[in-house]
């Protein structure tokens, strides 16, 4: 339209070269090499790299596009680099094209000819014709450098006063993308910017650019656009366009939370919208700008909210019910699971549609109705939701579901049955966080939530690592996100065993039965590495609650089958750590009458073997736990060796106390961190300079002092003075006389000074025990050194003893160890059994934990950024020109910092400027000749553009008529 | 703002990449083949929108706590043997996507009267032009399809009106191609 008379005598050249290859040769030749492809391609990489190096700009061009349709498929073009400059510089149209082309796909941040462009770049976007000035425009932002942006910016800053519209929305765009990387551009740039989104007159497409570019910045920067939000406002009510109403209704959903009163303005025309339009799409942002701007949030004028908010959900619940379009479905259930953090009632009452959402065929509204679940969840719906789901997975796998419950046929059991093996993992992932959320505060009924443990190991899918490529990669990909699944469920018994007591019986019973060599060959299948996970975490269960195994014979016997020794070291050292455990419960539970002997020295020679055949295990920490107890059990074999009738001492009594101890409790995972290191604690002095008399003084001390260090000092105990039941039982007859040490350091059994002497032992004894973890409160954890850090920090003075003892007693009808900093809000009234929570320490949380939160929050850019993200994190510290409202200052040695570097920059790249200038002063003739010659030209285009631009009649309204327009599908295609 | 474009067939091998940062070939073309993996599982009933692939899930962890810079949405839309997939952050309409989509198809059609994957193949410059008019960096600049039109057509004078394979066809002097139909 207004540059024919460049392109046209250049056509025929890309096309006509009778010699070389053109790209449509190219193509035909890939069509008729298959099979070979990949040799023919390489041909054609060599004659591209002879074809690209002639002075022939002809051929070069050819060559390069060759080279960028390749780049296309992955073979690497970043070598032409510089002939992709040579490209850019020609002087025909269609050639130029290509060079920019090529430069957009193919070059990176290391492409380093980048510098050598800007005078090229300069020249193109001054230049008359708009579709050459249009190139640089559309390309910069693929290339743009913080030093091109710096020279480039008064270039393009000038661009925005151009008579064409054309030019000016993309300028706009190009400015945004170089403040992007240079945030002093936005600075220059957004005065101008902003006329023209003032500008009743503009074209639209100008303002709409103006808005899309203010939405992208809106987010990082929102006091800096609250003054403009009348204009917005205006646009919004009266322009008509819903392309720019969507990202106006985008933008304010970022504004109101930092300006309330816009509220009530937005409150009107929204509702006005949403009551009117056709256009679902705006329909939706509309709903989605109220939830997301925290319109319905707020006290005031509570009337018009609630029916505001019956709206809103009323038209999603609408979009999910009556539209069989597949898309509505799916945001809506998005934007219900934007409501559901802050208004979680109102989305419960839309359960059942969205439960039906779990059936949907379409796996992308599963999952966002499965997130969903998860946010509504409550303690009443819990159970039906999970049943819901494992029914579901029953179905979708059938050949399982035989085995665990022979369920009723499913309705449409084809439709189920091509589900993917991942969105099943997903939903055992998912079935998991139901249940686990808010340490199990939900679930009122634990023995079915072992129960549908149990069933998950069945209906997981048969394998998460096999299959194609594709797959692992994707296991590459998740495994810092979390565990598969497998692992988590066998994860999820030991915890509940861990934690619930009231139900510890049935979950060993049921680590118990996932053990059992007998129904191993049906639940877990060969090949499937579903068992790797589950029996690791489950045997230690069954080996450390030994004492609620149906049957230790039979577990024991299915621990050591030979054909354990295949699994993952992982699973086999915990393997390693259950055997002896529920060998010594055979031992015990087993009549020690006649054939008591001969049974045991069988079962010790079978377990021996096992151990044999793992002693030289490839895992080291498999290796040594084998060899520890093969040498341990060993001996003991040798002791029933012996002719004496009675039980071995090793058996009766050693042995078993290697295990015995006091019970274990969960433990936080940060809780060791927390700890404080004593003052006392001096780890680069040796502990004695004399060490030969040590231990002369050793032979010839007393026993008793030997004595002194029983099993239960390196344990936390809880209630230790108290009548800890659950943990007596536990206690071994020679680990309990704790109180008889008392007695025999001769302690009056007087109340108060024997309370007094007792707890100043106490306090010298766990003084320097790092194992000693105090639990909650004061009450406890008056003798630790972390006590005696925190007493020196607060300056709080604190009498210990006058605590009295009963305090001491944290019993369990208290729930201890609660974890109240983060998940013990709301306590389980209905829930008749305590759920134990992780233990730490929870009034240090102020201490300067070294490791923990400047990885989660502070440098999070570094951390993580995903793969396509572009960073605009640099906009958000420099202050627009003008800026009305302060913005606030995210951290001074920060911002100081960023300064100093910005003005290095700066220097560096006028410095840099400077020595160009001084290269372009060699042309200076040429250069004002040309741009004479160009003010004459632009004139003339400029009147023919004004003739010919359609007005803004944006006549196809494409929100709209969406199915209207839906294509008449080309065949054949 | 839209982080990539992409224009694949039934096959998997592409048609249009246009990444808007800046990527090495190699995670281009892994990306790509990702999703083109989801895409091909779905059947025509499904919706429009796809999740993470597993190389853009890893910086994406809460697309509902509001904007960001990492991409959280992926739309997509199939015509015949041809899909169309825009890669964009939560600060684009889902839906809105969708008809840019349509908007893009509608274009391109008009450029090659009753557009078609071969059209595509041999237009691939009038392709990128096209996406030119309608997305610069990442940010929408034009949903007209007339503007966008008439802005592709002044770059290219008339010869973006002549199907691509007819120009590229006579110019060689043949009047078919040979090997066409396994084209289709």
């Amino acid at each position: 339209m207004w540059a024919p008379h460049v392109s046209a005598p250049e056509r025929p050249t890309l096309t006509a070269n009778r010699f070389e290859k053109s790209l449509y040769d190219l193509i035909k030749g890939l069509r008729l090499h298959k099979g070979g492809e990949n040799e023919y391609i390489q041909s054609c990489l060599r004659e591209c790299k002879a074809e690209i190096k002639t002075q022939d700009m002809d051929k070069k061009a050819t060559a390069l596009l060759k080279l960028i349709y390749l780049e296309m498929f992955g073979y690497d073009m970043s070598w032409a680099s510089f002939h992709v400059l040579e490209v850019m510089s020609s002087a025909k149209y269609l050639q130029k094209r290509v060079g920019y082309l090529g430069a957009v796909q193919s070059f990176r941040p290391d492409t380093e000819v980048l510098m050598l462009a800007t005078n090229l770049l300069k020249k193109d976007i001054v230049t008359s014709s708009i579709p050459n000035m249009s190139l640089p425009l559309i390309t910069l932002p693929h290339i743009i450098t913080p030093a091109l942006a710096m020279s480039l910016l008064p270039d393009i800053l000038s661009r925005l006063s151009h008579s064409s519209p054309v030019v000016r929305k993309k300028t706009i765009v190009c400015l945004y993308r170089l403040a992007l990387v240079y945030p002093e551009a936005l600075k220059l740039a957004w005065p101008k910017i902003k006329d023209h989104l003032m500008d009743d007159q503009e074209d639209v497409s100008v303002t709409t650019a103006a808005i899309n570019v203010v939405c992208e910045l809106g987010w990082r920067r929102p006091h800096d656009f609250l003054p403009l939000a009348p204009r917005f406002f205006e646009l919004l009510v009266d322009s008509g366009n819903n392309w720019m109403a969507i990202k106006i209704i985008k933008l304010f959903a970022t504004l109101t939370p930092i300006e309330p009163r816009l509220t009530r303005k937005l409150l009107r025309p929204l509702t006005n919208i949403i009551q009117t339009t056709s256009a679902m799409s705006l329909l939706y942002e509309c709903i989605n700008g109220i939830i997301q701007g925290g319109i319905l949030d707020g006290e005031d004028n509570l009337q018009e909210r609630d029916e505001v908010a019956t709206l809103c959900v009323g038209k999603l619940r609408g979009m999910i019910v009556l539209d069989s379009d597949p898309n509505l479905k799916y945001v809506a259930l998005l934007a219900l699971n934007r409501i559901v953090a802050t208004h979680p009632s109102l989305v419960s009452m839309q359960q059942d549609v969205i439960m039906d959402c779990l059936d949907d065929a379409d796996v992308s509204i599963r999952l966002q109705a499965l997130e969903l679940a998860v946010g509504m969840v409550s303690s009443d719906s819990l159970q039906p939701v999970v049943n819901r789901l494992i029914d579901q997975l029953r179905q979708a796998s059938v050949p399982a579901a035989e085995l665990i419950d022979t369920s009723k046929a499913s309705e449409n059991p084809e439709a189920l049955s091509i589900w993917p093996d991942d969105y099943k993992t997903e939903v055992v992932h998912k079935i998991l966080d139901l249940c686990s959320q808010k340490n199990y505060s939900e679930i009122l009924d634990f023995d079915w939530y072992v129960a549908v443990l149990v069933q998950l190991v069945g209906l997981l899918p048969p394998s998460e690592y096999k299959e194609d490529s594709g797959h692992y990669k994707e296991q590459e990909a998740m495994p810092h996100l979390r565990m598969n699944a497998a692992l988590r469920i066998g994860t999820e018994i030991r915890n509940v065993a861990v934690r619930v007591k009231g139900v510890r019986l049935e979950a060993t019973r049921a680590a118990e039965s996932l053990v059992l060599i007998d129904n191993r060959s049906h639940l877990f299948p060969p090949g499937s590495t579903v068992g790797d996970g589950v029996l690791g975490p489950v045997a230690w269960v069954v080996g450390e609650y030994a004492e609620y195994l149906l049957s230790p014979d039979r577990t024991l016997l299915s621990l050591i089958d030979m054909s354990n020794a295949s699994f993952p070291s992982r699973t086999l050292s915990l393997f390693l750590q259950a055997i002896p455990k529920v060998f010594v419960r055979v031992s015990q539970t087993n009549d020690p009458g006649d054939s008591w002997k001969s049974e045991m020295s069988l079962l010790l020679a079978r377990v021996v073997e096992f151990l044999e055949a793992l002693a030289a295990h490839p895992d080291l920490d498999v290796q040594e736990r084998a060899i520890e107890f093969l040498e341990a059990l060993r001996l003991a074999a040798e002791a029933l060796d012996s002719k004496t009738p009675e039980i071995p001492f090793l058996l009766a009594s050693v042995i078993p106390n290697l295990f015995a101890g006091l019970e274990l409790n969960p433990v936080a995972s940060n809780a060791q961190r927390k700890v404080v290191l004593p003052d006392s604690l001096r780890l680069d002095e040796a502990f004695r300079r004399d060490l030969p008399a040590l231990f002369y003084d050793l032979d010839s001390s007393s026993s008793h002092e030997s004595e002194s260090w029983q099993v239960s000092d390196f344990y936390h105990v809880p209630g230790l003075s108290s009548s800890n039941k659950q943990a007596r039982e536990m206690l071994p007859a020679d680990v309990q006389p704790y109180m008889s040490y008392q007695n025999a350091t001769g302690a009056l059994v007087d109340s108060s000074t024997g309370i007094q002497r007792r707890m100043l032992e106490r306090k010298e004894r766990f003084k320097d025990d790092p194992f000693y973890i105090a639990s909650s409160g004061a009450s406890s954890c008056t003798s630790t050194p972390i006590h005696d850090a925190l007493r020196t920090a607060n300056g709080e003075d604190l009498d210990i003893d006058s605590i009295p003892i009963v305090d001491l007693k944290l019993g369990d009808e208290n729930p201890r160890n609660v974890d109240s900093d983060r998940q013990r809000t709301h306590r389980l009234p209905r829930s008749k059994l305590v759920v134990a929570g992780d233990e730490t320490f929870e009034t240090l949380d102020y201490l300067p934990d070294t490791s923990m939160p400047k990885g989660a929050d502070d440098d999070r850019p570094i951390t993580k950024r995903s793969l396509l993200q572009v960073d605009s994190s640099s906009l958000g510290t420099s202050p627009l020109a003008k800026a009305p409202y302060p913005h606030v200052i995210p951290d001074e040695g920060e911002m100081e910092m960023a300064q100093a570097m910005q003005q290095i920059e700066e220097a560096r790249l006028q410095m840099q400027r400077a020595s160009e200038r001084i290269q372009l002063e060699g042309i200076p003739a040429e250069g004002t000749l040309v741009k004479r010659k160009k003010k004459k030209s632009k004139k003339h285009i400029d009147a023919a553009a004004q003739g010919v631009s359609p007005v803004d009649n944006d006549d196809t309204e494409p929100t709209e008529g969406k199915k209207k327009r839906k294509k008449k599908t080309k065949e054949p295609v | 703002m839209i982080n990539a474009v992409l224009v694949f067939n039934n096959n998997g091998q592409p048609r249009l990449t246009k990444f808007y940062t800046q990527l090495d070939t190699q995670t281009q073309q892994s990306l790509i083949a990702q999703i083109y993996r989801l895409v091909a599982q779905r059947p025509a009933s499904a919706c429009n929108f796809l999740p993470l692939p597993p190389l853009l899930s890893q910086g994406a962890s809460s697309s509902a706590s509001g904007p960001s810079d990492a991409p959280t949405q992926i739309t997509y839309r199939t015509y015949a043997t041809l899909s169309f997939i825009m890669i964009s952050t939560s600060t684009e309409s889902p839906l809105a996507l969708i008809d840019l989509i349509q908007v893009f198809v509608e274009a391109l059609d008009r450029m090659f009267e009753n557009v078609c994957e071969l059209d595509l193949i041999f237009g691939y410059e009038t392709l990128h032009a096209v996406l030119g008019e309608m997305i610069v960096g990442g940010v929408v600049v034009e949903t007209n399809i007339d503007k966008i039109v008439a802005g592709v057509r002044a770059q290219e004078g008339s010869l973006g009106k002549k199907k691509a394979v007819q120009a590229a066809s006579s110019s060689l002097g043949r009047g078919a191609l040979p090997g066409l139909g396994a084209w289709r």
